[in-house]
């Protein structure tokens, strides 16, 4: 289970988290949406190790995040795995070397047909055809490099998956892929996963529980159709993506 | 990339530059004209600098003990720094060695024409050579690790690493800074060798000197001890092209531009660094020797 704390976080000067207190229980996805600028990612970048709270706490399976030692965060980042806004593949490596960057690599020296035999695996959850292996990351598209991003975060088995912004940049029948792939890995690997999305539409679709992060605070959270049915003012504000809520006929 | 391990001892992130800003003074409040207040900042930009650094030398030392983890990469790194370099640098000290020769043939006309093997020989061994080699280096090689670095950190590799439990300083700093330690010894090297056999060749064409004469200077001025400060140079601007180039590569911050930035400042810092230790290396080697 991940349990942020009462995480409050200042960056240049300005508290861009300011209290927030959730919970990840095994097994289910939760979306934090949000509008752009809210601290979405600074927030789950806590739960990696990324940044350290100014107060509150971040727990993984019971382990403090900020005040785990180095061979501790090596423990807690190894259950964890990242999928980056950007994918953040690596542009001098190719698509195998990529992949396999996600395995122990105390695995890869000892037996490297099993690491091969993994990194394929990966590549067809992620319905990648195997020639894309010995390509370079600047050869493939955008959908495909989000792909290739997931296929690292799963080649590990890890328990959790963090997603920021996994359909940002994507076209719609991209962004659909994509959330149809991370829809079917959490059903097939039975993943705990953390969405980050400011894309209404994906954060229905992939949410058992959905928070919205407005002015530093988790405004609401809730099912899918309590968020639908909410009177949260901030949540039917995000929704019908109106500014003033008088307006709202 | 090969294998990491995650660091040992969770204290101050060395890479960690642009997450967490130290949260400047108001400007506008500040007490004092404004030469003082700039004085300030440049003084705390200055500490900030000296203390990341010290950290990043000291995570480098200490991910030293895992070579396994970056010793295929020191040497990728090391054919890229080294092989693709040569031809500029040997152009380069072979053109200085001409000069060098001339404007000593042509300054000293009053004293005997070995003179211009003195000069060249000593002039290219103790200075020209590793400090021309270096401000090469520094411009292809410090500007590339900047870039190349800069750009992982804007665009998350660096982060992206991390929660792969790979160290980026075994990963990335390890192996350019061994790489720049190891080519630039055998680069001086052959930078001496080309600039006095450059020397020579326009000694006897331009000036009215022999091979003889040539050959009498540079054994007259040739002790070892010039050689071993040459080296000793070779070692001290090859850490300091590496290191810095990747140090202000892993502070870059703001996308393409702060790329662009960080690649000027890269070189600017790596030629500043190099002549501060080319004031500073021939005296203390001077009193030890």
């Amino acid at each position: 289970m991940i349990e942020i704390r009462g995480l409050r976080k200042i960056l240049n000067g300005k508290w861009v988290l300011d209290g927030i207190d959730l919970e990840v229980h095994e097994g289910e996805t939760v979306v934090i949406m949000g509008p752009s600028g809210t601290g979405k990612s600074v927030l789950i970048k806590h739960i990696v190790g990324l940044f350290d709270p100014d107060e509150g706490d971040v727990l993984v399976d019971g382990m403090s995040v900020p005040r785990a030692s180095g061979r501790e965060i090596g423990v807690i980042r190894s259950k964890i795995a990242y999928v980056f806004q950007n994918s953040a593949l690596f542009d001098s490596l190719t698509v195998a070397e990529n992949i396999r960057l996600g395995l122990d690599p105390e695995i890869c020296d000892r037996e490297p047909e099993e690491c091969m035999r993994r990194v394929r695996e990966s590549l067809t959850h992620v319905n990648l055809e195997p020639e894309v292996l010995g390509l370079l990351p600047a050869e493939l598209s955008g959908g495909m490099q989000k792909r290739v991003a997931l296929a690292r975060s799963i080649v590990g088995r890890r328990k959790y998956v963090l997603y920021d912004e996994p359909t940002t940049g994507l076209d719609p029948v991209n962004a659909a892929v994509i959330n149809d792939l991370i829809a079917r890995l959490q059903d097939e690997i039975g993943l705990t996963s953390v969405v980050v999305t400011h894309d209404v539409e994906s954060a229905f679709f992939l949410g058992d529980r959905i928070a919205l992060l407005s002015r530093g605070k988790i405004q609401a959270l809730g099912t899918p159709e309590e968020m639908k049915t909410s009177d949260n003012p901030a949540v039917q504000r995000f929704l019908s993506g109106r500014t003033d809520l008088t307006r709202v006929a | 990339m090969s294998g990491g391990v995650p660091p040992d001892e969770r204290s101050t992130d060395p890479l960690a530059g642009g997450h967490e800003r130290a949260e400047d003074s108001d400007e506008s409040t500040a007490p004092g004209p404004a030469w003082v207040r700039a004085l300030g900042r440049f003084g705390i930009a200055f500490a900030r600098h000296a203390g990341r650094s010290a950290i990043l030398v000291a995570a480098t030392v200490g991910a030293l003990r895992h070579p396994r983890r970056y010793l295929h990469e020191t040497f990728v790194q090391a054919k890229r720094m080294g092989v693709d370099s040569l031809g500029l640098v040997l152009l380069v000290a072979a053109l200085s060695g001409a000069v060098l020769a001339q404007q000593t043939g042509y300054q000293f006309t009053t004293l005997p024409m070995w003179i211009v093997g003195e000069g060249v020989t000593s002039g290219m061994i103790t200075e020209l050579g590793p400090v021309l080699t270096a401000i090469i280096l520094a411009g292809r090689v410090g500007a590339g690790m900047g870039a190349e670095l800069g750009t992982m950190k804007v665009t998350d590799q660096i982060d992206a690493l991390r929660t792969l439990n790979r160290d980026p300083v075994v990963e990335l700093i390890v192996p350019r800074v061994l790489a720049g330690i190891i080519v630039m010894i055998p680069l001086v090297v052959l930078a001496n060798a080309a600039g006095i056999f450059s020397g020579w060749i326009t000694g006897i064409t331009l000036l009215p000197m022999s091979t003889h004469q040539y050959v009498y200077g540079a054994k007259t001025i040739y002790h070892s001890a010039q050689l071993v400060l040459s080296l000793v140079k070779a070692v001290a601007f090859g850490f300091a092209v590496a290191f810095i180039g990747c140090y202000v590569g892993i502070q870059a911050e703001g996308g393409a531009a702060g790329v662009g930035r960080t690649t000027t400042n890269a070189v600017v810092s790596i030629i500043v660094a190099v002549m501060i230790l080319d004031v500073l290396l021939a005296p203390i080697y001077r009193a030890v020797s």
